[in-house]
C-alpha cells in the first residue's frame, strides 16, 4: 500500500465518531442562519427539528399583489445544492407566473439552477414575482393576456381573486392577510 | 436484502505456477519512476493477494468491468454493494449478466459469476443501499473504487470517508478511485480524502440534466421535449396527482408518450417517440461497453498502483473524450477551501463543563485567530443555536443557557456556520 | 367509473404494444441513443478477425461483441499456458491450461451475446499470409484487429491490406506493462456522420429569400411587446447585420471594435430588460463573422474532390458525393454556400414562430437537397446509391471528415519525423518508440530475458539515428523511462492494460464500422504509469 500512513494497525480503530451530517443539510443550515429577509417574508418550519421542509410566507408591501400573504412550500432534498429547492404554492391564486396547480416559472428554480446559489436568492426571487410580473413569459396565460390587453381589468381581477372570489367560474383562495 | 458470503477454493492451491506470470513482471522489479519505498517480491504480492481488502460501490457497468480486472490482478478480499437488480437494458454493456438473470440483484449475480471464473477470489456482495452500513462497515477496507451513475450516492459515499479520517489513526484514510461514464465519455479519479480535492470540490464543474423553463413547456413548446416534460411535470400530477411516475413501467411511459404526442401535434412539433420520452423522464445517458471498460480499467489501474506502490498513482484526474479521435486529459484538480465536506477548517477547544453556550458562542466571536461574526451552531441533527430565521432563533434561544456539555459529548463535534466563514467550521470540544 | 378504468387500461395496453420498443431494441437502447439504427446495422454486418486470444485480444472483442459485431473469428495456434488462465476473463482458469486457446475463448465470448457469431482457427498468420488462398480469406473481413504480432509477420499483414485500397483496416495494437499504443491503418476513410458539437451555420450573413423576407416585414416598433420579446434570434441579427451594412459601406462588422459595437446594438434593441431573444441574439452575434459559407475544414476536404473518371474504387459513393458537393456549392442556381441545415437549434421565442422558421429552413433545405441530387445524378448518371445515404450526406455536409491514413510504420520509417516529434512530444514519441524497438528485437529472435533498458535504448537509437544533433534532456529522460518501463515488463499482458486497450480499441473499431464519431488518425500511446493517452505520428498534411 502506498506509505500515505503506517502499515501498523492502530489498537482502537473504533476512535471517536464524528455526528453524521450531510453536505446538503450544513450547506441548508449556512444558508438559512444567513438568511436576511425584510419584514414582508416569513419562514415557518413545521418540525423544527426538520430544515429541509418549511413554508415562505410573502405579504407584499407594494405593489399589484399588496395586502396578500402568499405560501409557498419549500422541499429540499439531499442532492441541494447540486439540485435546486422544490417550490410550489400552496394556494390557488391568479398570477401571470404561476398556474393553479401552484407551479412557478421562476429561472432560478430549474433551468438557471447553480450550486452558488442559495435560498436567499430564491426567495428574493419569489417576491420579485409579486413586484413585477411577467406577462410575457406566463404560466396563467389567461391572466398574462388579461395583464397585457387591459391593467386596469387585470387589477380588478387581482382584488377579485385575493379576497377568494371567483373568476370565469374558477374559485381562488382568499389570501388577504387580513384573513390569515 | 440478503448478505451472502461466498468463498470457492483455497487461495494458495489455485495460485498456480506461472498464475500471475504477467503482473509478476511488474511486481518484480521497479520500474524508472517507480517510488523508491516500493519492495518488490513476496511481501507486495502477499498484502495484494491475502491481506488487502477491497470494496466496490455498484456492479452496473463499470462495477462488472471492475469487478473481473480486480479478480485477474490478484485483489482476492473483494465486497460488492449494490441496490438494483437486472434489467435488460444493461446486457449490451453489463457483461456479467445473461438474460435468464433479468430481475435478480446485480450484486450477487456479479459476485458469483467472478467467484466461478476467477477461482479462489471471494467476493462479498450487498443488495442494499450504501446508506445501510455504518462508519465501522467502511473502515474494514483499504480502499474503494466508485461505480455509480447517481450524483447523490457519490456524494453521499464522498462525506462519508472524508468524515471517517481521524487525525489519530492512519488507518482510517481510505483512498477513494471514482469512475464516471457518458457515451463516449468519461472520468476517472482519485481522491485522498482530506489530502486532494474531493467530489464535492468539484460539484460545480458537474454536468446538470437539462431543465426547461417551466413557462416553456406551460406555454410555448418547440421541442418535443418541451412536450414530453409538459406531459411528465404537470400533466401527470394533475390527473394522477400524489401517485409518482414510474419509469419503468411501460404504461407509465406509455401514457406520458401518448399525451406528449397529443400536445405535439397541437402545436405541430414534429419528433416525439416512445425513445426520447423514456429518455428525458428517465433522463437516460448513452453508455456502451468500451467506454466503460477504459474508465473500469483506470479506476483498477490506480488501485493496483496505490495498493502495490508498484508505480506512481493518478494525481488526481484523467478525463477521456473518445467521439473525435482519442482526447484525455491529466491534470490536478484543486482542492476547494470552502469545500462543504473536506474544506472548512476544524479547530479542537478545551472548555470548561460550566460553560453555557452563549458563552462559548461569545469565545468564538472574540477570537482573533478566527473571527467569526454571527455564528451559528449545531452537532448532529441537534439544532445548538441558530441566528436567523426568527424561528427557529427563537426556537434555540433557550439553549444559550445550557451548559455546552449538557449538549454535546466530550470529543463531540460541533458545525459552526456564519456569513464570514467560507462554508464551516468543525469545532472539536473537550471538556476540562 | 369501473368501465372507464377498464378502458383506460385496455386504451394504455394498445399504446404499450404499438410503441413500446421490441427486445432487441431495448436491449441496444443505450447504445443506439449513439449511433442509431444505421450504426446498428453497420456492425450486425461487421465481420472482424483477431489474430491471437491475448487477454488484450479478448478484452478487445468483448466490448464489440457486447454491442453487436455480426461475426467475429479469432485466429490463434497455441494452446493455452498456465500463464493466459492466470490473466485472461475469457479463458475458463486452470481448466483451459493445455487446450487451444482460441476454441477455449470464444465460447465464453459468444455467450455474451446470442446474436453475434464466433469462430475459433487455429491455423498459422504466417501459413496463411503465405498461400493466396490464405490472404484472400484475410481480405474478406471487414476489419483486422492484431496484437502483439511479431514485427515481422506484422509488416506482412500490413503489407497485404495496404495494397489495396478496398481492402479491410488494419489496428495495430502493441502491449508490454504498463505502457502500449495502437494504430489504424486505413487509406481513407469516410465519416458522414461525425456528431460534431459545433453548430452548423445558419447562413445569417445571406439569408435565403423568404428568410429574408420575414425579417424585412418586421418593425420593431409596431409589433406588440409580447411579439417584441419572441422575434427569433436568428431575425434579429439580419435585420441588425442589414442596418449594420448600410452604415458600414456593405460590410458586417471586422475588428473586435466593430465586433462590440454590433453587440450593443442588437442588445441595445431591448424595449425591456429581461427580453432574453436580444441577449440570445447578443450572444450569437459571433455567428456575423464567424461563419462561412464553406467552412475552413470543409473548404480542405473539398480539395480531395476529383472529377468521376479518377475516382478511387474504395469509398466511391463518398467520392462521388464529395464531388458533386463541390459542384453544389458553385452552382449558378445553387446558394454558394454548404447545403443548409435542418436542423435549428432551440431559441427564446414563441411556439408559432418557432415552427415558422424551423419551416422555412425544412424548406429551403429541401429544395437545395433536390438540386444537389439533380446535380449527383448529372454528374454520375450510372452510380447507383442508397437515397438515404444521400439525405444523410446533404444533412450532414457541414461537419464530413475524411482521414487520409497512411502505412503501417511509415512514421516510424521517417527519422525526421521521429526525432521532430520527439523534440515536441518527447514522452509519447520515446513511448511509441520503445515499443517499436521492442517488437524489433523479438523479431530478430532476442529471448525476454535479455531485454534490458541498454539493449532497447541501442535499438531506439537505431530507430531514431544517431548522427543527429545530441538529444536535449528531456528527450533523453522521456527515453528512459520508457525504455526502462518495457525492459521491467516485455511480456507483460497485464489485465488492467488490456482492458484499457480493450476499451480503446473496440471504440476506434466501432467508429471505423459504424463511420460514425471520427477515429484517430496516427498512433494513440498509452502509459498507465503516469496516466495519459497521447497521439503522436499524424500523416504529414
Amino acid at each position: 500500500m502506498i506509505s500515505l500512513w503506517s502499515m501498523k494497525k492502530k489498537e482502537d480503530a473504533a476512535a471517536k465518531k464524528k455526528p453524521k451530517t450531510s453536505a446538503a443539510q450544513i450547506r441548508v443550515q449556512k444558508d438559512l442562519t444567513e438568511l436576511d429577509l425584510p419584514s414582508t417574508m416569513k419562514t415557518y418550519f413545521p418540525d423544527p427539528q426538520n430544515l429541509l421542509s418549511f413554508t415562505l410566507t410573502i405579504t407584499p408591501d407594494e405593489g399589484m399583489y399588496k395586502d396578500g400573504a402568499y405560501n409557498f412550500s419549500f422541499e429540499i432534498n439531499n442532492n441541494y445544492p447540486h439540485e435546486p429547492p422544490k417550490v410550489k404554492c400552496t394556494q390557488v391564486i391568479y398570477h401571470p407566473n404561476l398556474d393553479l396547480d401552484g407551479n412557478v416559472c421562476l429561472n432560478i428554480l430549474r433551468e438557471d439552477w447553480k450550486p452558488v446559489l442559495n435560498l436567499n436568492a430564491v426567495m428574493t426571487g419569489l417576491q420579485y414575482l409579486f413586484l413585477e410580473p411577467n406577462a410575457d413569459d406566463p404560466l396563467n396565460k389567461e391572466a398574462a393576456e388579461e395583464m397585457r390587453r387591459d391593467r386596469d381589468q387585470f387589477l380588478r381581477n387581482v382584488r377579485v381573486t385575493m379576497r377568494g372570489g371567483s373568476l370565469k367560474g374558477k374559485r381562488y383562495d382568499n389570501v388577504l392577510a387580513s384573513a390569515q | 436484502m440478503a448478505e451472502s458470503t461466498m468463498a470457492n477454493g483455497n487461495a494458495n492451491t489455485s495460485d498456480w505456477q506461472d498464475r500471475y506470470y504477467h503482473v509478476d513482471q511488474v511486481l518484480d522489479r521497479p520500474g524508472p519512476r517507480t517510488d523508491p519505498s516500493f519492495a518488490a517480491g513476496e511481501g507486495v504480492k502477499d498484502f495484494l493477494r491475502n491481506k488487502c481488502k477491497i470494496l466496490v460501490i455498484g456492479a452496473g457497468g463499470l462495477g462488472c468491468e471492475i469487478l473481473a480486472n480486480l479478480a485477474l490482478t490478484g485483489f482476492k478480499d473483494i465486497h460488492v454493494i449494490d441496490m438494483d437488480t437486472i434489467d435488460i437494458s444493461n446486457l449490451n454493456r453489463q457483461f456479467l449478466f445473461r438474460p435468464k438473470d433479468v430481475g435478480k440483484p446485480k450484486a450477487i449475480v456479479a459476485a458469483e459469476f467472478i467467484m466461478k471464473r476467477v477461482p479462489g477470489v471471494k467476493v462479498t456482495p450487498y443488495y442494499g443501499k450504501i446508506q445501510d452500513k455504518d462508519d465501522d462497515y467502511y473502515l474494514q477496507f483499504n480502499l474503494v473504487i466508485c461505480g455509480l451513475d447517481s450524483v447523490e450516492a457519490r456524494r453521499w459515499m464522498n462525506a462519508t470517508l472524508v468524515n471517517l479520517v481521524d487525525p489519530e489513526n492512519p488507518e482510517s484514510l481510505k483512498p477513494l478511485i471514482d469512475g464516471g461514464t457518458e457515451g463516449f465519455k468519461g472520468q476517472a479519479r482519485v481522491i485522498l480524502p482530506t489530502i486532494s480535492s474531493c467530489y464535492e470540490c468539484s460539484l460545480d464543474m458537474l454536468n446538470k440534466p437539462t431543465a426547461f423553463p417551466i413557462c416553456t413547456i406551460a406555454n410555448t413548446p418547440r421541442l418535443p421535449e418541451h412536450c414530453i416534460e409538459w406531459a411528465s411535470v404537470l400533466e401527470w400530477p394533475r390527473v394522477h396527482g400524489d401517485k409518482k411516475v414510474d419509469t419503468d413501467d411501460p404504461e407509465h411511459i406509455g401514457w406520458l408518450f401518448q399525451v406528449a404526442s397529443k400536445r405535439a401535434r397541437e402545436f405541430n412539433i414534429e419528433g416525439v417517440t416512445w425513445s426520447l420520452t423514456q429518455g428525458v423522464v428517465k433522463n437516460i445517458i448513452p453508455a456502451i461497453a468500451s467506454t466503460n471498460a477504459i474508465i473500469a480499467a483506470s479506476c483498477c489501474n490506480e488501485a493496483f498502483k496505490i495498493a502495490t506502490s508498484s508505480a506512481a498513482y493518478l494525481d488526481n484526474y484523467f478525463m477521456l473524450i473518445g467521439t473525435d479521435g482519442v482526447y484525455s486529459y491529466t491534470f490536478q484538480y484543486e482542492k476547494r477551501d470552502d469545500c462543504p465536506v473536506c474544506g472548512g477548517e476544524s479547530m479542537d477547544i478545551s472548555i470548561s463543563k460550566e460553560w453555557t453556550v452563549e458563552r462559548l458562542i461569545d469565545t468564538l466571536t472574540e477570537r482573533q485567530d478566527i473571527q467569526i461574526k454571527k455564528p451559528s451552531l449545531s452537532s448532529g441533527d441537534m439544532h445548538i443555536y441558530f441566528q436567523a430565521p426568527p424561528q427557529l432563533e427563537q426556537a434555540t434561544r433557550p439553549n444559550l443557557e445550557k451548559k455546552v456539555s449538557e449538549l454535546v459529548k466530550d470529543g463531540g463535534e460541533i458545525t459552526v456556520t456564519a456569513t464570514t466563514l467560507p462554508f464551516s467550521l468543525s469545532l472539536r470540544v473537550t471538556f476540562t | 367509473m369501473l368501465q372507464n378504468e377498464s378502458q383506460d387500461i385496455e386504451q394504455a395496453s394498445a399504446i404499450v404494444q404499438a410503441h413500446a420498443p421490441d427486445s432487441k431494441t431495448r436491449r441496444y437502447d443505450r447504445q443506439l441513443r449513439l449511433w442509431a439504427a444505421s450504426g446498428q446495422a453497420a456492425l450486425e454486418s461487421a465481420r472482424i478477425l483477431v489474430t491471437s486470444a491475448s487477454a488484450t485480444s479478448t478484452s478487445i472483442l468483448k466490448n464489440l461483441v457486447l454491442p453487436g459485431i455480426g461475426h467475429f473469428t479469432i485466429l490463434d495456434p497455441t494452446v493455452t499456458a498456465p500463464a493466459d488462465a492466470g490473466n485472461n476473463f475469457f479463458l475458463n482458469g486452470f481448466d483451459s491450461v493445455g487446450k487451444p486457446r482460441a476454441a477455449e475463448a470464444v465460447p465464453l465470448l459468444r455467450e455474451l451475446n446470442d446474436s453475434v457469431e464466433g469462430v475459433a482457427d487455429t491455423r498459422e498468420l504466417e501459413s496463411l499470409l503465405d498461400s493466396d488462398m490464405g490472404r484472400e480469406w484475410i481480405k474478406s473481413f471487414s476489419l483486422v484487429i492484431a496484437h502483439n504480432l511479431s514485427a515481422k509477420t506484422l509488416d506482412r499483414l500490413a503489407e497485404l491490406l495496404w495494397e489495396e485500397n478496398t481492402n479491410p483496416p488494419l489496428i495495430v495494437v502493441r502491449s508490454a506493462g504498463f505502457i502500449a499504443d495502437f494504430y489504424i491503418q486505413v487509406h481513407k476513410h469516410c465519416v458522414i456522420e461525425s456528431h460534431s458539437e459545433t453548430n452548423p451555420s445558419l447562413r445569417l450573413t445571406k439569408p435565403f429569400p423568404a428568410l429574408q423576407a420575414w425579417a424585412d416585414s418586421i418593425d420593431y416598433d409596431e409589433v406588440d411587446p409580447t411579439e417584441h420579446a419572441h422575434i427569433p434570434f436568428p431575425i434579429i441579427l439580419i435585420k441588425e447585420a442589414d442596418a449594420w451594412r448600410k452604415e458600414h459601406d456593405g460590410n458586417l462588422p471586422i475588428s473586435y471594435a466593430e465586433q462590440k459595437l454590433f453587440k450593443a446594438q442588437v442588445i441595445a434593441r431591448q424595449k425591456k430588460l429581461d427580453e432574453e431573444n436580444f441577449e440570445e441574439a447578443e450572444g450569437q452575434a459571433v455567428r456575423m463573422w464567424s461563419e462561412k459559407p464553406v467552412s475552413s475544414d470543409i473548404s480542405t476536404l473539398l480539395t480531395f474532390a476529383s472529377p468521376a473518371e479518377t475516382l478511387p474504387k474504395a469509398n466511391y459513393a463518398f467520392h462521388a458525393l464529395l464531388e458533386t458537393l463541390k459542384l453544389f456549392v458553385s452552382h449558378p442556381n445553387g446558394p454558394g454556400a454548404l447545403p443548409l441545415t435542418s436542423t435549428l437549434p432551440d431559441m427564446r421565442t414563441d411556439t408559432e414562430s418557432y415552427v415558422k422558421i424551423q419551416k422555412m429552413y425544412k424548406e429551403q433545405a429541401r429544395a437545395e437537397n433536390a438540386l444537389f441530387k439533380k446535380i449527383l445524378k448529372e454528374a454520375f448518371p450510372d452510380l447507383s446509391i442508397d437515397e438515404g445515404l444521400v439525405d444523410a450526406f446533404v444533412k450532414n455536409a457541414h461537419h464530413l471528415k475524411l482521414i487520409r491514413g497512411r502505412k503501417f510504420g511509415d512514421f516510424d520509417r521517417q527519422r525526421t519525423e521521429l526525432q521532430s516529434g520527439l523534440e515536441i512530444f518527447n514522452k509519447e514519441v520515446a513511448t511509441h518508440v520503445a515499443l517499436s524497438a521492442l517488437f524489433n528485437l523479438f523479431s530478430r529472435g532476442s529471448d525476454p530475458t535479455s531485454i534490458t533498458p541498454e539493449s532497447l535504448r541501442a535499438e531506439v537509437n537505431t530507430l531514431v539515428g544517431q548522427n543527429s544533433a545530441p538529444l536535449n534532456e528531456e528527450v533523453e529522460e522521456a527515453i528512459d523511462n520508457a525504455v526502462g518501463e518495457v525492459a521491467r515488463t516485455p511480456t507483460a499482458d497485464i489485465p488492467n492494460t488490456a482492458a484499457f486497450l480493450g476499451g480503446l480499441v473496440a471504440q476506434e473499431a466501432i467508429k471505423l464500422i459504424t463511420k460514425q464519431y471520427v477515429p484517430i488518425n496516427g498512433y494513440c500511446v498509452v502509459d498507465l504509469v503516469g496516466s495519459w493517452t497521447g497521439l503522436v505520428g499524424q500523416p504529414p498534411a
